[in-house]
């Protein structure tokens, strides 16, 4: 055999398996997953990979709303980086990858016919969060800030972010707020609160660890974390041990207490150290049955608390207006958390304030259409508040009050203060009059 | 019926009867005209299914890509090929011009074909730069942009000559589809047809360049087929084995109606064989980086069997004495381009 056989045999026979080799890649492509959603008319691919994965939420379908629309990135993508290079919220080490993070929420989730409308039409969520203290952490910052000298009042001026309110409806609404960064001359305390103290808010990153993962933005709260950060769902591209994910890819409106507490009653802000003292009573022993872990869980040692306060979950009592805003800036937490034992137990004098839904518009209807643990139609009798909006899971069936958990679905019976063996003054509405006879003695933890 | 091996075959047919020896050794000419030739037809034999697929509009360019790459069956080896047959035709065709200017094969009577292979080389070019342009993501969008402006900057008829390229006075449907046709058409025909004529030119100059002496020993032509044979399933090789494992690359898409869609800008806008004007760019004004110093490249490239080096002797000699001023300006011109490509890449 000539050196050029020779060459031409070795040479064919390379490329022959060369041939095999892109044969065998192509078998081992992925089986092709389109959606093309109705909204969008735009095919999308990302089924492909995430085949598996939980639709978002009932009222997004994933027929019409698809992926894209809120996520943003690549649809028609196979391969990860360029899939995902232009992913809303980002991709990068301290981006979230949440397409309603704040710094994108507009873009993700807004939209006048979407979640930045009008406040008639109850569509102006976006603005309300990014107003609320839970955003702006006006409230701490102006706190710190008069403590140290820094502003002659409590009045906030600094957010986290800049903020403004063109319509303010309440006493308490401040115009706008600028970018707190305190400046050179401020006390160092100030800024030690500056670079320590702002995780408690929407758009900060949480710690990565265990009780602290959360979401940032809209998913901080509508987005379920268990306390290990572990994903539980079925998208096979989520490491299922790896934390830092929600438990699953939904939005809901049956918020657990935990997912509260993922910011909530994890420990305290020493304003002399200027530290996060985190609390130190988890996770308890391992014998406690879930409702003891529950109990223990639910506040901080030193706190006072009553019975319902823990078996219900927060947002059977605190509202949509308290958590997410009024549209107005607040210095305050305490200028828009107004829901008292009151407003479900009445006073010896009168039953709690109830209103019968007539409308079905009815935001009660609404909000209850969004929860699959209860349900409001026309004619029911609801709670309602002093602010205006009401309680749809607490209903007066003509003898009882009864409320149905928005986040497990359980019913309990209201106890009513007229007609019991109830002490108190009618001056003494506040909730901390109540805990004086109610509050619940913890027999486990601190 | 076994074929009667002692009469030429098709491809011997293209050659004449024998062939200098010493000029037939694969360390005279490495090949390069010949691989140039194979990955030219590669880029045909690959382009034309791809043209079923891809739609040249502003919005269905990115979305066909895609489909190429991801979801029709041998889509992405399709596309791959076509890739990687481009980079290694611009590689090995300049080194081919390399090989001709250092070893004196440009000198009479070869300067005709000189210019065509120039020709051909300059318009393969433009054909990868439009095949760039075609894959309309945010880095080709950048080097499209920044293209048309630099030809915008040519005296006297830079609008005509931007409005010719671009379709209009913004980027838009009309531009892909002039870029798709000049892609499909109006290059990739005329270097058809130029490298038709330069093989052509090769036998009708008297065969390769060789050196003038009365009986060199010579090989036959079977065997030169052979050699070649053995060159083109390397390149076969090389280039399957290159589309196999490395992806031809692909940015984020183009939105639409805003251009580009994201922040995800791109820091190298230019296709890899301009990022040397690309580096011009960044300190001469744009007419000087952009048109004159190209252009200035090119008419020195072009007149050099007539400016640097007039001698008939020295053909097909490598650093033949004559053509030293040639093979200085040459190699200086490489050296340039090479250097302001790695600065760019890499600075």
């Amino acid at each position: 055999m000539s050196r050029n056989q020779a060459a031409t045999a070795v040479l064919g026979f390379l490329l022959f398996v060369l041939t095999i080799g892109a044969v065998v890649r192509q078998s081992r492509q992925p089986e092709i997953v389109q959606i093309t959603p109705t909204l969008t008319g735009r095919p999308e691919l990302c089924l492909t990979c995430h085949q598996g994965i939980e639709e978002i939420s009932a009222s997004h379908p994933q027929e019409a709303f698809g992926c894209v629309l809120c996520h943003g990135g690549d649809g028609l993508a196979l391969d990860a980086d360029l899939a995902h290079a232009t992913l809303r919220g980002g991709r990068a080490a301290g981006t979230t990858g949440n397409p309603s993070d704040l710094s994108v929420v507009e873009e993700s989730c807004g939209g006048s016919a979407c979640h930045s409308g009008a406040a008639e039409n109850g569509r102006d969520h976006i603005h309300r969060v990014l107003t609320s203290v839970q955003a702006t952490y006006a409230g701490a910052i102006a706190q710190v800030n008069y403590a140290f000298g820094q502003q002659p009042d409590a009045t906030a001026r600094w957010g986290v972010f800049a903020v403004q309110d063109d319509v303010i409806t309440t006493n308490t609404g401040v115009p706008f707020l600028a970018e707190f960064s305190p400046g050179p001359d401020a006390p160092e305390a100030v800024h030690a609160f500056a670079q320590e103290c702002q995780l408690c808010h929407v758009t900060a990153v949480p710690l990565a660890q265990p009780y602290f993962f959360r979401a940032t933005g809209c998913a901080a709260c509508h987005t379920v974390y268990e306390n290990d950060g572990l994903y539980r769902g079925g998208d096979p591209t989520i490491a299922k041990d790896e934390p830092g994910h929600g438990r699953s890819h939904q939005l809901t409106t049956a918020i657990p207490y935990y997912q509260c507490n993922h910011c909530h009653n994890r420990g305290n802000y020493s304003l002399r150290q200027m530290t996060f003292l985190e609390r130190d009573d988890l996770p308890g022993p391992h014998s406690l049955s879930a409702q003891e872990q529950r109990e223990l869980d639910y506040y901080q040692p030193i706190a006072q608390f009553t019975l319902c306060e823990w078996e219900l979950d927060c947002v059977d009592c605190h509202t949509n207006g308290e958590v997410m805003g009024d549209g107005d800036i607040h210095s305050n937490q305490a200028d828009i958390q107004y829901v008292q034992c009151q407003t479900c137990h009445g006073t010896l004098a009168a039953l709690p304030q109830l209103t019968t839904i007539e409308d079905p518009e009815h935001p009660a209807i609404i909000s209850a259409n969004l929860n699959p643990n209860y349900s409001v139609v026309v004619g029911d009798t609801v709670i309602a508040t002093a602010q205006g909006e009401t309680f749809g899971w607490v209903q007066w069936d003509g003898a009882r009050l009864v409320e149905t958990g928005k986040v497990d679905g359980r019913l309990y019976e209201v106890p009513l203060v007229m007609g019991s063996a109830c002490q108190q003054q009618p001056d003494e509405q506040e909730s901390h009059y109540c805990h004086e006879c109610h509050a619940y003695e913890r027999e486990i933890g601190g | 019926m076994i074929p009667n091996m002692s009469r030429p075959n098709f491809f011997e047919h293209l050659h004449p009867p024998t062939i200098p020896a010493r000029e037939a050794r694969f360390r005279y000419t490495f090949g390069l005209g010949g691989m140039s030739m194979l990955l030219f037809l590669s880029l045909v034999v690959t382009g034309v299914p791809l043209m079923f697929a891809y739609v040249p509009t502003a919005v269905a360019a990115g979305e066909t890509i895609r489909a190429i790459t991801y979801v029709a069956p041998y889509g992405w080896l399709l596309r791959n090929l076509h890739y990687w047959a481009a980079v290694l035709l611009v590689g090995l065709g300049s080194l081919h011009l390399l090989r001709v200017a250092l070893s004196g094969s440009y000198k009479p009577p070869r300067r005709l074909n000189w210019l065509l292979g120039l020709l051909a080389l300059l318009l393969s070019l433009l054909l990868s730069f439009s095949g760039y342009v075609l894959r309309w993501d945010v880095d080709t969008f950048g080097a499209l942009t920044v293209g048309v402006n630099i030809v915008r900057q040519t005296p006297l008829i830079g609008n005509w000559l931007y409005e010719l390229l671009v379709g209009g006075p913004y980027i838009s449907d009309a531009t892909v589809v002039r870029f798709y046709t000049w892609h499909t058409l109006g290059l990739s025909v005329p270097v058809l047809l130029l490298l038709g004529w330069h093989a052509f030119r090769v036998r009708r100059d008297g065969g390769i360049s060789h050196l003038q002496s009365s009986h060199p020993p010579r090989i036959s032509r079977r065997e030169l087929v052979q050699r070649e044979g053995v060159t083109m399933l390397a390149l076969l090789c090389l280039l399957l084995g290159l589309a196999l494992f490395v992806d031809a690359p692909l940015a984020p898409a183009v939105d639409s109606v805003n251009g580009p869609a994201t922040a995800v800008t791109a820091s190298i806008a230019a296709p890899w064989f301009f990022l040397w004007v690309q580096a011009l760019l960044r300190h001469l004004p744009p007419l000087v980086a952009g048109i004159i110093m190209p252009l200035a490249v090119t008419l020195a490239l072009a007149l050099l069997p007539w400016l640097w080096d007039r001698s008939e002797t020295g053909t097909a000699v490598w650093f033949n004495r004559e053509g030293r001023l040639a093979q200085i300006i040459v190699l200086l011109i490489a050296a340039g381009i090479v250097l302001l490509t790695a600065w760019e890449w890499w600075g």
